[in-house]
């Protein structure tokens, strides 16, 4: 059960992202689900947990876009890893906390982003990225963060109602 | 403390672990450029009824939304008739979409029947899961004969190449993406230059000489050198010259002739 809902999210998180949260966008820029998706396992789940559902996720991702491959991996992995270590030292809930770790998350991502495509691709990338995609995208993502969250929260509260498997107790 | 210690190298050895099946991945990616295609066409597959879904109840509402604030004085004025009139509108809105799709199929198919080679038509399904790239996903795979390296366009100019087909499902790499570069020239000066993505809304034309005549508002024509797209396709207008003082090339942008961001039918150009 537990994966299954785990399933139905991610596709309905893709599926959104990919067809119409485009209507959302702002400056050209929407809010990375995925991103927000990784923050949130990374702060809830287990250290393993964080980081698999990290690796994941962003192999998803890397599948679904047509950027290098692994470069999502790479970002939503790490970022998977360090906000499943840094829970235990930091105090993570309310909107706030939550809304700086996605902005650091964001902007760790979109420079990941950058460099591949610098180094490994030689591609070009707009001259706006840096100062006007990279800002709008990490308070997008901060801005949305919370109600995901939240959302994310109840399912999981619906879920640990019914009686817990030894899957769940294992991840969790 | 040694624990600490233990606990340390764990995270090491976690982080090089994620460093290295990334790089991995990449490399793969790179070296062999097909990079994990089975992967891109289960995704593909599993996603796409879902993309399919909701792009088709996405074009429905907003329809509904436009038409609907259209009549709201006439349904105030006929509030008996308001259900009979909601009927309507729904009806309408059915035949107004269909009517449009026609046109913008005529238009395709005008195109194609032009064409001399064979093309198909294709919808647009999703759109990148990142940011970053410029792709969109069509709902023509190789069942239907598509492969990489075909040229993507509409009846108002290029849209992209084909960078992945799955089975049901084909990534499109639009010209505006910063790893797209299409061999162009002008249409009236026939200097030649190549038209390379920013990532942006925008493209820019690299390799034009600094001696070029070159004004804003000229249109920007596919070259047929590169072997993807064929001769004469119109790719964008010339938006903004700006010549250096010292250097050999100018800085010229160019807005593609088609709006990608509002791709909904493209025609893909078959060998």
């Amino acid at each position: 059960m537990y994966i299954f809902v785990q399933a139905l999210i991610g596709i309905f998180l893709f599926s959104a992202q990919t067809t119409w949260l485009n209507l959302f966008s702002f400056g050209g820029v929407t809010p990375d689900l995925a991103l927000i998706w990784v923050v949130y396992c990374g702060v809830r789940c287990s250290h393993a947990g964080g980081i698999g559902a990290g690796i994941f996720i962003g192999l998803i991702q890397d599948s679904l876009s047509g950027g290098l491959f692994g470069v999502n991996t790479l970002s939503k992995g790490l970022i998977g890893y360090f906000f499943s270590t840094l829970k235990d030292k930091f105090f993570v809930e309310g909107a706030i906390p939550i809304g700086i770790f996605l902005i650091v998350s964001s902007v760790f991502d979109g420079l990941v982003y950058y460099l591949a495509m610098g180094t490994i691709l030689k591609g070009d990338v707009a001259s706006s990225f840096l100062y006007q995609s990279l800002p709008v995208f990490s308070l997008y993502n901060a801005l949305m963060g919370p109600v995901m969250f939240l959302a994310l929260d109840k399912i999981e509260k619906r879920l640990n109602s019914n009686k817990p498997s030894s899957f769940r107790r294992a991840i969790r | 403390m040694p624990n600490k210690g233990i606990k340390g190298k764990n995270n090491i050895i976690l982080v090089s672990a994620i460093l290295l099946f990334s790089l991995a991945l990449m490399t793969l990616n790179v070296k062999q450029e097909k990079g994990l295609s089975f992967l891109d066409s289960l995704a593909g597959v599993i996603l796409s009824p879902f993309q399919t879904f909701f792009t088709q109840s996405i074009q429905s509402v907003a329809d509904g939304i436009d038409h609907y604030f259209l009549l709201v004085d006439v349904a105030r004025e006929n509030d008996v008739l308001k259900l009979k009139v909601q009927h309507l509108i729904n009806e309408k809105n059915t035949l107004i979409e269909s009517l449009s799709r026609q046109q913008r199929l005529t238009k395709l198919t005008d195109f194609q029947e032009n064409w001399k080679k064979k093309a198909v038509v294709a919808s647009v399904i999703g759109l990148d899961s990142t940011q970053w790239s410029k792709v969109i996903f069509v709902n023509k795979g190789t069942q239907d004969g598509m492969q990489t390296h075909l040229a993507v366009v509409t009846d108002a100019g290029v849209v992209g190449q084909v960078i992945h087909a799955g089975p049901t499902t084909s990534k499109v790499l639009l010209i505006v993406d910063g790893r797209s570069a299409v061999d162009a020239l002008f249409q009236g000066s026939r200097i030649s230059g190549v038209v390379v993505g920013t990532g942006g809304d925008a493209c820019q034309l690299k390799f034009v000489p600094n001696t070029a005549e070159i004004k804003v508002g000229d249109p920007v024509l596919s070259s047929g050198l590169g072997g993807i797209f064929p001769k004469g396709l119109v790719i964008g207008n010339v938006s903004k010259v700006s010549r250096k003082k010292q250097g050999l090339f100018q800085d010229i942008t160019m807005v593609p002739s088609s709006d990608l961001s509002r791709l909904e039918e493209v025609l893909i150009l078959l060998p």
